[in-house]
């Protein structure tokens, strides 16, 4: 679902990817990782903040 | 117990889910919403089922257990005050604290010219929702918090590590509870992921009500923009916590949105054109919703049912649950609609005698899980609420 506003990061995103990406020096390694494993704990933060407005 | 529990747990789940699909089950399903009910029961204060979610847990564990019903929610109390309070949130009314510790949790809204979001504060929540929520609505609304820009304090670093590993703590055990509902008594855990309506959450959490109606008369396109910034949002969190097995269904806790909180014309340019598409959304992925439609939303019946046939699972609080048939009991399950008064105070003949009525008004062709009209805190008789359950265990075989 997309909002017909544009707004910030899209819904499970903080920080994006691509802004943590500009920070890191080249990967070496496998990139997907890097970029899943950020992907998946920056969705823990998004889910911590909408569930502090949503259900407490 | 094991093998009992799971052949138990297997023939509820099957009864429980075909009542919601709108047809007829073996017989009527009970998932009464308990919530500070379970601590009366158990033995249990209100503070203690608040503040400490483990005996919470074992308070619906032994519910459970003893009245042998379909599906329970986990834990219906469900805010859990010692997470609020890590978090530092100022708007509880913490029972043992703040209010007496045999009172349910209360929820204080600030005065209007104190809200957690300004007038004028509509373009930065449209712009960055996520950031927005960080940046200017927790600061406001915790104790600890401080805002970008103010020095970082030990309590301030503390709220967000103690609120986020207490949440992560308090999540994972939800799952473990499902387990050993299931394992023990052979209980469906009977919901999974939580909605709310984006002008809903807009009044609650943000504006308040008070500023939200005046908002609506003197900004309403920045009230439109801002629920539709918010929809995404809402969305992802629902189906974040939707069950896999796509069974049980979200709920959403709808308060405030309709008439006569709000006018007929709010709700048809503002609630409902954003909320319908979320609603749509989820049910495209395989999961109901389940309105639990707090008060009587019977002047919107007519646009809940242009909703896809079996989208959703309607329950009726204050509404004329006969009414509420007639209108869309041929495209939706329907739950609840026996009256909270009746099971604090009246007596169990009383009580037999409205689950009378209304399995015979309204689930006569299945389509119907029986419940409370509200969700049932420590005023319900344990007497009254066995009565309803030994009731329709008997009469609400098809």
């Amino acid at each position: 679902m997309e909002a017909t506003t544009e707004p910030g990061p899209e819904p499970g995103v903080c920080i994006p990817w691509e802004e943590k990406l500009k920070e890191l020096p080249p990967i070496q390694g496998d990139a997907e990782l890097a970029e899943r494993v950020w992907r998946d704990v920056d969705f823990l933060a998004h889910m911590c903040i909408w569930h502090c407005l949503l259900s407490f | 117990m094991g093998q009992d529990a799971e052949q138990l747990y297997a023939e509820r789940m099957r009864r429980y889910t075909t009542a919601m699909r709108n047809e007829k089950p073996d017989r009527v399903p009970i998932r009464p919403f308990v919530a500070e009910f379970t601590a009366k029961y158990a033995g249990y204060t209100v503070q203690e089922v608040t503040h400490d979610y483990q005996k919470a847990f074992d308070a619906v564990r032994k519910c459970a257990a003893d009245f042998d019903w379909d599906a329970v929610v986990g834990n219906m109390v469900y805010v859990w005050t010692g997470l609020t309070e890590a978090i530092g949130l100022k708007y509880y009314a913490v029972p043992g604290q703040d209010i007496p510790a045999q009172t349910g949790f209360q929820y204080r809204e600030p005065p209007e010219n104190e809200a957690f979001m300004k007038a004028d504060e509509y373009d930065q929540l449209i712009a960055d929702p996520t950031g927005f929520l960080f940046n200017v609505w927790l600061p406001r609304v915790s104790r600890d918090v401080q805002p970008p820009g103010e020095p970082s304090t030990y309590r301030s670093n503390l709220s967000f590590l103690k609120g986020g590993m207490a949440m992560l703590q308090y999540f994972s055990d939800f799952g473990v509870q499902a387990a050993r509902l299931r394992q023990e008594s052979g209980t469906v855990s009977a919901i999974s992921g939580i909605l709310k309506a984006p002008l809903d959450i807009l009044g609650d959490k943000l504006r308040g009500y008070m500023g939200l109606t005046m908002d609506v008369f003197e900004q309403p396109d920045k009230v439109l923009a801002a629920c539709e910034s918010l929809m995404p949002h809402l969305c992802h969190i629902a189906l974040s916590g939707a069950d896999p097995d796509k069974n049980v269904p979200i709920t959403i806790w709808m308060h405030r949105g309709g008439v006569p909180f709000v006018s007929h014309e709010t709700f048809d340019r503002i609630y409902w054109p954003t909320l319908k598409p979320i609603i749509e959304e989820i049910w495209s992925h395989g999961h109901q919703v389940l309105f639990y439609a707090e008060g009587d939303w019977t002047p919107h019946l007519r646009s809940f049912a242009e909703l896809p046939e079996g989208s959703i699972v309607y329950h009726v609080d204050r509404a004329d649950i006969f009414e509420t048939h007639r209108a869309i009991g041929e495209r939706f399950c329907l739950s609840g609609g026996i009256p909270n008064f009746l099971l604090s105070y009246g007596t169990p003949d009383q009580v037999r005698e409205c689950c009378k009525k209304v399995i015979d008004g309204v689930a006569r062709d299945g389509g119907y899980v029986l419940d409370a009209s509200a969700i049932m805190q420590n005023d319900t008789s344990a007497e009254n609420l066995r009565a309803l359950t030994d009731f329709a265990r008997e009469y609400g075989v098809y």
